[in-house]
């Protein structure tokens, strides 16, 4: 692979996709894995300046791409300018390993174009109820790893987490699923052990 | 376009350079529309006349004789020389590096499909070699995939339009039937000026005071690139 690993975070808007970039890189900043973020806000700067100020990652290597109204296109139907700001932070960072290119967020439906990411996330939460994996919707179903965040939630929202774990693994049909405590930081560890190991290839063997 | 079987080459090249579909990060501009629908200085009304003097004001004097520069450019050194004169014509930094960032997109966009010319552009416009103006690169690209200098300015006035529309439909001030009629209105002043390419050497001018005003507005809470 010729550059750094460009890896799509998808999923509705609040289901943790920046609490959980947040995690992650304070394992990266630990671990010294080079890496950068691409965030797709609809309408501000916001998640940019919320990981700014969480000061694990050099500011200038977070930049904010606006979606034009239309953070779908902008990951799928014309990803040019997030692939553009991608090449930015290569040229200009030539360490990097890792891109981590957060979507504005977005329905169910919505999934990467592989001409903008190696690997893609779909984040979804457990608040959201506990019939979204059974919506088969087309990010669920294709993403490389579906994480179901905010386990925490699901008593105060009475889901049932392990039928909706089944759920979501019946329907990705033995692909990734991992669940994960973003507030605590729980299933972090494992995020980024499957990135290691199916992108980054770098995975230490047992 | 006007004859026979002979000439469907030419028209379906043109219509795939030039499809909505094409991806170029285009749609995420709004030059300016979205500052000036927000501050009240064009609304759904007046919505036909903000985009037709964008066309006027805009593309005529100046887009189009930026990219007859970059099309009839020959070589690397002669195409960045045509690029550095029209960085200079541009009187504000915001519209400046808004075209400029259009241009980079596009080149990001045509290199990675492997068109004609793409990669030395985009390669020359990220070692800084190269000012990548968006029209100076539609020019430059458009001529290397074949296309006639008419053709390419036809296309490149109707994406001005179709592209302005489009982000009024997606800013909800503008539905997409009524998009068409304001586009067709314009074609007219598009074809004129795509007929009669502006003479050599001629350097872009024009002063689209409404819309730069609008570009140059701090916009901290923007959907669009500007
Ligand atoms: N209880 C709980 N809240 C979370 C968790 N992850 C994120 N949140 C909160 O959910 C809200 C939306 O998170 P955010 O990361 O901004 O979502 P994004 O829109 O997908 O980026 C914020 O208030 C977070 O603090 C979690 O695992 N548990
Ligand atoms: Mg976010």
């Amino acid at each position: 692979m010729s550059g750094a690993a460009r890896i799509g975070i998808g999923g509705p808007v609040g289901s943790g996709k920046t609490a959980l970039i947040e995690r992650m890189l304070e394992a990266f900043a630990a671990d010294g894995t080079e890496v950068a973020v691409i965030t797709n806000d609809l309408a501000t700067d916001e998640d940019a300046e919320r990981l700014r100020r969480g000061g694990r990652l050099a500011p200038e290597r977070i930049l904010a791409v606006q979606a034009g109204a239309c953070p779908h296109t902008v990951i799928r139907e014309d990803p040019t300018l997030n692939m553009a700001a991608a090449d930015r932070l290569e040229r200009q960072f030539p360490g990097l390993e890792l891109i981590l290119i957060e979507s504005g967020g977005d329905n169910l439906a919505s999934t990467f174009s592989l001409d903008l990411v190696d690997y893609w996330l779909f984040v979804i939460d457990v608040a959201g109820g506990d019939d979204i994996p059974r919506k088969r919707g087309p990010g669920v179903l294709q993403c490389d790893l579906l994480v179901i965040n905010k386990t925490d939630l699901a008593p105060h929202v009475g889901v049932d987490f392990p039928a909706m774990l089944a759920t979501a693994q019946a329907a990705r049909e033995g692909r990734p699923v991992i669940a994960s405590d973003c507030r605590r930081g729980a299933g972090v560890a494992e995020v980024i052990a499957r990135l290691r190991r199916d992108v980054l290839f770098t995975a230490v063997a047992p | 376009m006007s004859g026979g079987a002979g000439e469907l080459p030419a028209l379906l090249l043109a219509l795939r350079l030039g499809d909505s579909g094409f991806p170029g990060g285009g749609f995420a501009f709004s030059w300016g529309l979205e500052t000036a629908l927000r501050d009240g200085r064009t609304d759904r009304r007046a919505l036909g006349d903000w985009i037709g003097s964008e066309i006027d004001l805009r593309w005529v004097p100046f887009d189009a004789p930026a990219l007859a520069g970059g099309w009839r450019a020959s070589g690397a050194a002669a195409l960045a020389d045509w690029a550095a004169r029209v960085d200079e014509c541009h009187w504000a930094e915001a519209p400046r590096r808004a075209s400029h960032e259009a241009g980079m997109a596009l080149l990001t966009a045509t290199a990675a499909m492997a068109l004609p010319s793409a990669a030395a552009l985009r390669e020359a416009a990220a070692t800084g070699r190269l000012r990548a103006h968006l029209p100076v690169m539609q020019g430059a690209l458009w001529r290397a995939a074949g296309l006639d200098l008419p053709t390419a300015l036809a296309l490149s006035g109707l994406g001005a339009a179709r592209g302005l529309a489009s982000a009024a439909v997606r800013l909800g001030a503008l539905g997409a039937i009524g998009a068409q009629a304001l586009i067709a209105g314009l074609e007219p002043r598009i074809a004129r000026a795509a007929a009669g390419p502006p003479p050599e050497g001629a350097l872009p001018e024009g002063f689209p005071a409404v819309s730069d005003v609008a570009l140059l507005r701090p916009a901290p809470d923007r959907l669009f690139v500007n």
